[in-house]
């Protein structure tokens, strides 16, 4: 297991470089100049001379990569053209936020997935079934800012139970993080569970119509055993995989959701840095969000041999 | 789980809110809820017990979460987006301008009638034919640290701002090829600061005063750490620079010392006073969530409504509006060295095609004013020759046959980012094409569509110039030499010529002619097309007094509080 994650690891060496170096010349290419961005409509030549030989944006691009890379290579993701900030510090400040988010939200619309998807497929063409997947496929189907400014307008304006702009972190007051966060996390999960729901569900059909199911029934075992014991570990494998696709996804930024709910997370953060043209934070936040798929890849393929022993490390 | 009292306006909760999830004000509440819970659980009643759970779940809640009823009062407003730094006039942008100009004040500030008024300087002299500037300062005046404004403040402000490395966005204005060079600065004693320049420049105050120069604040040494680096201003205005988590607030706190001018609130001089306690600038980038904040009172002003978001806020009697017209324009740019639109006659077909008045009133649902002319229609040098172009499709295409246009397509580059700029390319494609002109939309992120700006690299662009206080700069912004400044679209020597003459005399009858020749030739020549200048419109809650827009379209929030307020 530890060579196969090792080997993992060192995989993911190429494939971060390979990022890296994508998303340095990628952001270039994109016509926009940071310097011009920040100086505004009455910048002239010599401010903006100025401010590209402050920024680094005068060398060229060999150098300003091999700068930036061997610093990363070191943690040091450099500094903010706009704000001045080390990128490493805003990265993680805002990751910490979307972790939250996304982990909790995965999580439940994991668990409502699961439960849906197993009973849908049980009793399958039943009434529970059709509202299973009737549900699913609207929730798919909604676009996730949608779906948060109508919980905004119900549960914050209409009702007046939940704020609707601001956010305190969870170090400050874990109660009021948890207020703000209600919203944005039901918003996430239902969202999520829509293509989790449907994912279960179709791959408990298949198995329910193996012989060892039939085998198992023969053998009296119960519904529930069989489904808790030969149903579900079968055929979660396939909706563990989708998880792991949606969490590294999701890592990345949520950024619509972040920008309807206001909250300073990774997604607005790289949007923000794409508008601006701060060339370091945008480069600091691809490569982070790389990083992040890799690991949680990995971390998804060494679940599989718990979840179904056929499958193994070698 | 913390009990602090400054949680709720942390949150962005109201004081309505924050009294609704008040624990104490609830005891009485819980008293009744927890005899009936257990009267209820004695009794056995399911439903009513689970709902009563709810309700105790949700107080139990409410009141981790409460803090007292704060005496503090605090006025919460939006950003669209963060501020970049809280250094003056370095990086920045108009949200930073509009903070940073509550907590710091120059030696002059402008009015709002575009003049220049004092703030920290009591008065001042010109002399030695208008290149030496003699300021007295204000007795009394302190920092928010303390220490009273002395002569040495200013002079080591202003060094500071003209150092390259502090990048202040104003350096140049004061260099060698600026408005004037200013060749020394000195402090003959604690009240008086005396500036000399190289040459006579009635620009000098206006440029000073300009907010995205940072209006030249006048900051305490103590802004500034020993190694030179940053810290916060620490200046004279009405608020001091508070807490600041990026992206999420801006905390302006009341500075009970503040030194007011008398009188009433005149721009950004005049008698301006701190009404309440603390100012939080929110930053919420959606402008759906701020409506949405705003109608559930989690917002008490919402500045620089969008036009199409009017009509939700109309008619409400929570939400009071304010209208100002401001200064700003937005225009169609042409290259003026572009093979085809080289030809005057091309672009004045292209200005003869549009129904201004019609385009403006669809793009901005009638709030703003129709305006061809760079002088904004809020200035006081609008004048007679500042008419509006009538359309004239016939001479259009008269115009166009003798340029020998054949419908050649023209790029029209614009953006989403600025829902405005978008609809005028629109319309402004639709008009011309009734003409035969083959306009292009080629819509670009900002940034992009920013880079092509500075770079001239376009044929014809949707864009938008922020207000500026006086004539000049605006037409600064159009007239320049092309070979050294692409951004420039009218590069006409004649024009050069006129724009320095505006520039070198303070006399308002003589600038005003000179904006009549500038004007009249801008709509002969036409390097741009101006459209309309726009109306600032603002939303707040009923029980907010005192504010008010005004042409710089910059918001301000000291004598604004809640009514019922001492």
């Amino acid at each position: 297991m530890l060579s196969y994650i090792a080997k993992r690891l060192l995989l993911a060496i190429p494939t971060l470089l390979l990022v890296a170096v994508a998303v340095f010349l990628l952001i270039r290419l994109i016509p926009g100049d940071p310097a011009q961005v920040m100086l505004g409509e009455g910048a002239d030549a010599a401010s903006l001379a100025a401010l590209h030989h402050d920024m680094g944006l005068d060398h060229p691009l060999p150098v300003q990569f091999a700068a930036w890379f061997g610093h990363a290579l070191s943690g040091d993701l450099g500094h903010s053209i706009v704000t001045g900030e080390p990128v490493a510090s805003m990265i993680l400040q805002r990751f910490q936020l979307t972790a939250i988010i996304v982990l909790v939200a995965v999580l439940l619309a994991t668990l409502i997935a699961v439960v849906a998807g197993l009973v849908a497929a049980w009793r399958r063409d039943s009434i529970i079934d059709l509202a299973v997947v009737g549900s699913a496929s609207i929730v798919l189907a909604v676009p996730s800012f949608w779906l948060g400014l109508v919980l905004l307008l119900v549960f914050g304006l209409k009702f007046g139970w939940l704020p609707v702009v601001g956010y305190v972190p969870f170090s400050e007051s874990a109660a009021q993080a948890a207020l703000f966060l209600i919203l944005p996390i039901v918003t996430l999960t239902l969202t999520q569970s829509g293509v989790l729901t449907r994912m279960m569900r179709a791959s408990s059909i298949d198995v329910l119509r193996q012989e060892y199911i039939t085998h198992a029934r023969a053998k009296g075992l119960a519904e529930r055993v069989v489904l808790s014991r030969h149903v579900f570990p079968n055929a979660f494998a396939p909706t563990l995989t989708l998880v792991g696709l949606s969490l590294g996804h999701l890592l990345g930024g949520i950024a619509v959701l972040e920008t309807v709910f206001t909250l300073p997370g990774l997604g607005r953060l790289m949007v923000d840095s794409i508008l601006a043209r701060d060339y370091p934070v945008v480069q600091g936040c691809l490569l982070f969000t790389a990083f992040v798929y890799v690991v949680v890849n990995l971390l998804i393929d060494i679940c599989y041999p718990l979840l179904d022993p056929r499958v193994t490390t070698q | 789980m913390k009990n602090d009292p400054d949680n709720h306006a942390r949150a962005g909760l109201s004081r309505s809110e924050a009294e609704r999830l008040n624990c104490s004000g609830h005891k009485r509440t819980m008293n009744w809820m927890l005899a009936s819970f257990f009267a209820k659980l004695r009794a056995g009643h399911g439903q009513p017990y689970r709902r009563l759970c709810t309700q105790l779940a949700a107080l139990v809640i409410a009141c981790g979460v409460a803090a007292p009823v704060a005496a503090e009062t605090v006025l919460r407003t939006r950003l669209n987006s963060d501020i970049l730094s809280s250094d003056p006039g370095t990086r920045r942008d108009e949200n930073t301008d509009a903070v940073i100009l509550h907590v710091v004040e120059g030696l002059v500030a402008s009015r709002e009638n575009g003049s220049v008024g004092p703030l920290l300087a009591e008065s001042w002299t010109v002399s030695q034919g208008g290149r030496t500037y003699t300021f007295k300062l204000r007795q009394g005046v302190v920092f928010h640290n303390g220490a009273p404004l002395t002569a040495d403040d200013v002079v080591w402000s202003l060094r500071r701002y003209l150092k390259p490395e502090t990048r202040w966005r104003c350096r140049l204005e004061f260099a060698k090829d600026g408005i004037a060079q200013i060749l020394s600065i000195t402090a003959p004693n604690p009240q008086t600061v005396i500036i000399t320049l190289n040459r006579a420049a009635p620009l000098f105050l206006k440029t000073l005063a300009r907010a995205d120069c940072g209006g030249t604040g006048i900051l305490q040494r103590a802004s500034v750490g020993p190694n030179g680096v940053w810290r916060k201003p620490i200046g004279t205005g009405p608020f001091m620079f508070g807490a600041w988590q990026r992206n999420q607030f801006i905390d302006l706190v009341r500075f009970p010392r503040y030194a007011a001018l008398p009188g009433p609130r005149d721009g950004n001089t005049g008698g301006k006073h701190a009404l309440v306690d603390r100012i939080r600038f929110l930053v919420i980038p959606d402008s759906s969530a701020a409506l949405t904040a705003l109608e559930r009172g989690s917002l008490d002003i919402l500045d620089a409504l969008a036009p199409s978001d009017l009509v939700l806020m109309r008619g409400r009697g929570d939400i009071k509006l304010d209208m100002a017209p401001t200064l700003d324009f937005y225009a169609i740019l042409f290259q003026t060295n572009d093979p085809l639109l080289r030809d005057a006659r091309i672009r004045r077909a292209i200005a003869l095609t549009l129904d201004t008045a019609g385009l403006t009133k669809a793009v901005t649902q009638g709030t703003a004013r129709p305006d061809n002319s760079p002088i904004p229609s809020a200035s006081p040098y609008y004048g007679p020759t500042e008419t509006l172009r009538r359309p004239d499709l016939a001479a259009a295409r008269r115009l166009l046959n003798e340029a020998g246009y054949h419908g050649q397509p023209i790029s029209l580059i614009t953006n989403r980012r600025y829902p405005q700029m978008f609809d005028i390319a629109v319309l402004v494609q639709a008009m011309a094409a009734e003409a035969g002109i083959d306009l292009e939309i080629e819509t670009l992120d900002w940034a992009s569509q920013f880079a092509r700006y500075g770079s001239g690299s376009y044929q014809a662009m949707s864009f938008a110039v922020s207000a500026k206080l006086d004539p000049s700069f605006n037409f600064g912004l159009l007239i320049g030499d092309k070979t050294r400044d692409p951004r420039k679209v009218w590069g006409s020597p004649e024009a050069q010529k006129l724009l320095r003459q505006t520039m070198e005399t303070d006399d308002p009858r003589q600038r005003q002619a000179l904006f009549n020749t500038l004007n009249t030739a801008f709509m002969r020549e036409v390097p741009a097309i101006i459209l309309f200048n726009t109306t600032h419109i603002a939303a707040f809650r009923a029980n907010v007094t005192g504010y008010k827009g005004w042409p710089a379209a910059q918001l301000r929030l000291w004598n604004v509080g809640f009514s019922g307020m001492r």
